[in-house]
């Protein structure tokens, strides 16, 4: 999709391809759990997975970010496989707590999973949500946090630092791991793990591009820009990583 | 239609709200902690599985309630006004507008009826819900457009925004007063001046007509509760009518009623002068009731002196009569 248009989200799919591969691949339950995509830029790696697991048709790759394509570079009402996403950032959680106590409500058994990114724990509405969950031990719910350090300005650590995260987590009520977010027995491990009648956040350690010896360190990690020449690089290494 | 003062009805919408979740399973309530304020303790203390007080945390609250939209629950969330538009725009505009979503949104205490200063008076919420696609808005006078405006939002098809006045709320129309969420209502015709009102300036507009009509003015009342989508035809063809259009409004003359009725009539291609009440662009400040409406030019007494200088300049304008509101009626200022 990146290399396609030579533009993209390329970065986020490099720190939480493990993550989504690992959920989609072991836990999620299409057309029963609900999925929550608060970063709406992380749709690129939504895609990937969707294409992989032949819930969209690959064709629709090739559009990504176009003029009018499906697959918007952010994803919007129209996206498919998501439950809610959200493009302002900060407002998944809370959507996601909704699902939760729907399900709740009904005594259906659905999980809500809410796939958080750490830049947007700046945001006070993930606090006032990560609050009302643990108060209401809301059990049906599971956030993954992409934690790559990474926001538009640069590592989240040198803008407005969130950390201690797994701290911040712990304090506000919720069963909290911390793991090494490319580790997919660890993440497995994390959502495997017997519930304790509260709201679970698995906090994914991840690096955004530099897996990629390929990329200049001056890259946009935000929103990476490709040319020809950097991709075949790029794929050489990648496809050189995963044989 | 009854005369001032008039009866008061307590929590018509709590009541109407509790009658509503009884009826359908798939009504829920949420608060932020102004439970007995917004009257949904009538709900917590009932229907008890029905209602989650979210705490000071609007933002939280909308975007929960989106998801319980979407999992197939009619989610009504409960604040004051200022607060629950304010403080959760983006949150209302992308989680609730945009998906336009089953959320019905209850705003106390409008305007400068609240005493506690800028802080606590939504002098904006019109225009914020106004600019929203898919958002309906209602700006409620009288006990039985409330009963009725709790049904009709929950039959309409995504976010409704209902302003309500806190505490004793006043019984203008009669029992056959039918709210049915699109219309405005002609209550009364005369050639001279249409005023068109909403909300909490319905009682006084209807006492400023009273008052011109006296003086020898024909006066034309229109009740808009609906601000959006706003029955432009009703208030057009009432307004091509008369010489002068004047909307009131417990609001801020910029992007509230006055603003809707502006576009409506140059959008008719009718000419008529138009005079808004309201705050003029201003921030208000703390005080009761009388101070603050007398204050900020909305009382009976500041309609009749609009109608007056517009369309008998020069001469003395008519008084209105001071209104004794006994303890248990209610009266406009």
């Amino acid at each position: 999709m990146v290399s396609i248009q030579g533009f993209g989200y390329f970065g986020q799919a490099l720190s939480a391809a493990e993550i989504f591969a690992v959920l989609y691949g072991s836990f999620f339950k299409p057309g029963h759990d609900r999925f929550v995509l608060s970063p709406g830029h992380y749709a690129v790696v939504l895609f990937a997975v969707a294409a992989e697991l032949g819930l969209i048709e690959r064709k629709h790759l090739a559009s990504y970010g176009l003029d009018g394509a499906l697959l918007e570079a952010i994803s919007t009402e129209r996206t498919p496989m998501v439950d809610l996403t959200c493009g302002s950032l900060g407002q998944g959680l809370s959507g996601a707590i909704g699902f939760a106590l729907a399900s709740r409500l009904a005594s259906d058994g659905r999980h809500t999973y809410a796939f958080l990114s750490d830049g947007e724990m700046e945001e006070g509405q993930v606090w006032e949500a990560a609050m009302f969950a643990a108060h209401h031990r809301l059990e049906g719910l599971t956030v993954l946090i992409d934690a790559n350090d990474s926001q538009v300005d640069g590592p989240v650590t040198e803008q407005t630092t969130i950390e201690p995260l797994a701290d911040k987590w712990r304090a506000f009520g919720w069963e909290t791991f911390d793991v090494d977010g490319h580790d997919v027995q660890a993440l497995h491990a994390a959502l495997q793990s017997p519930r304790q009648g509260r709201p679970r956040v698995v906090i994914a350690r991840t690096e955004i591009l530099s897996r990629i010896r390929a990329l200049p360190a001056s890259t946009d990690a935000h929103f990476v820009k490709l040319d020809p020449q950097l991709t075949a690089a790029i794929e050489a290494e990648l496809e050189a990583q995963l044989a | 239609m009854r005369k001032p003062p008039y009866e008061i009805a307590l929590k018509p919408y709590g009541k109407a709200l509790l009658e509503l979740a009884a009826r359908r399973p798939d009504v829920f309530c949420l608060g932020a902690d102004l439970t007995r304020q917004t009257e949904t303790d009538l709900i917590r203390e009932q229907m008890p599985e029905r209602f989650i007080n979210v705490g000071m945390a609007e933002a939280n609250m909308i975007g929960i309630a989106g998801g319980m939209a979407r999992a197939g629950h009619t989610v009504f969330v409960n604040s004051f006004g200022v607060f629950c538009t304010r403080r959760c725009y983006d949150q209302i505009a992308m989680a609730l507008a945009y998906p336009k979503l089953n959320v019905k949104i209850a705003g106390f205490m409008p305007g400068v009826s609240s005493p506690g200063g800028p802080s606590h008076q939504a002098i904006d919420d019109l225009a914020l819900m106004r600019a929203l696609p898919n958002m309906t808005v209602f700006d409620l006078s009288d006990a039985a457009e409330i009963t009725q405006a709790v049904q009709v939002a929950a039959d309409i098809p995504g976010p409704v925004y209902l302003r309500l006045k806190r505490g004793e709320i006043p019984v203008i129309f009669g029992e056959g007063h039918v709210f049915d969420g699109r219309r405005a209502h002609v209550l009364s015709r005369g050639a001279d001046v249409c005023l068109i009102a909403s909300g909490m300036m319905v009682p006084a507009t209807l006492a400023a007509a009273e008052v011109l009509e006296a003086a020898g003015l024909g006066v034309t009342v229109v009740n808009s509760p609906v601000v959006k989508p706003l029955d432009a035809p009703s208030i057009v063809e009432a307004a091509a009518a008369t010489r002068l259009v004047i909307t009131a409004e417990n609001h801020s003359v910029v992007g509230g009623l006055g603003s809707a009725v502006a576009e409506a009539m140059a959008e008719a291609g009718l000419g008529r002068r138009l005079l808004r009440i309201g705050l003029q662009d201003t921030f208000a400040e703390s005080g009761s009731r009388e101070f603050l409406f007398d204050k900020y030019g909305l009382s009976v007494q500041a309609i009749v002196n609009a109608a007056w200088q517009a369309l008998r300049p020069g001469t003395e304008v008519p008084q209105a009569p001071q209104q004794q509101a006994e303890p248990g009626t209610y009266a406009p200022v």
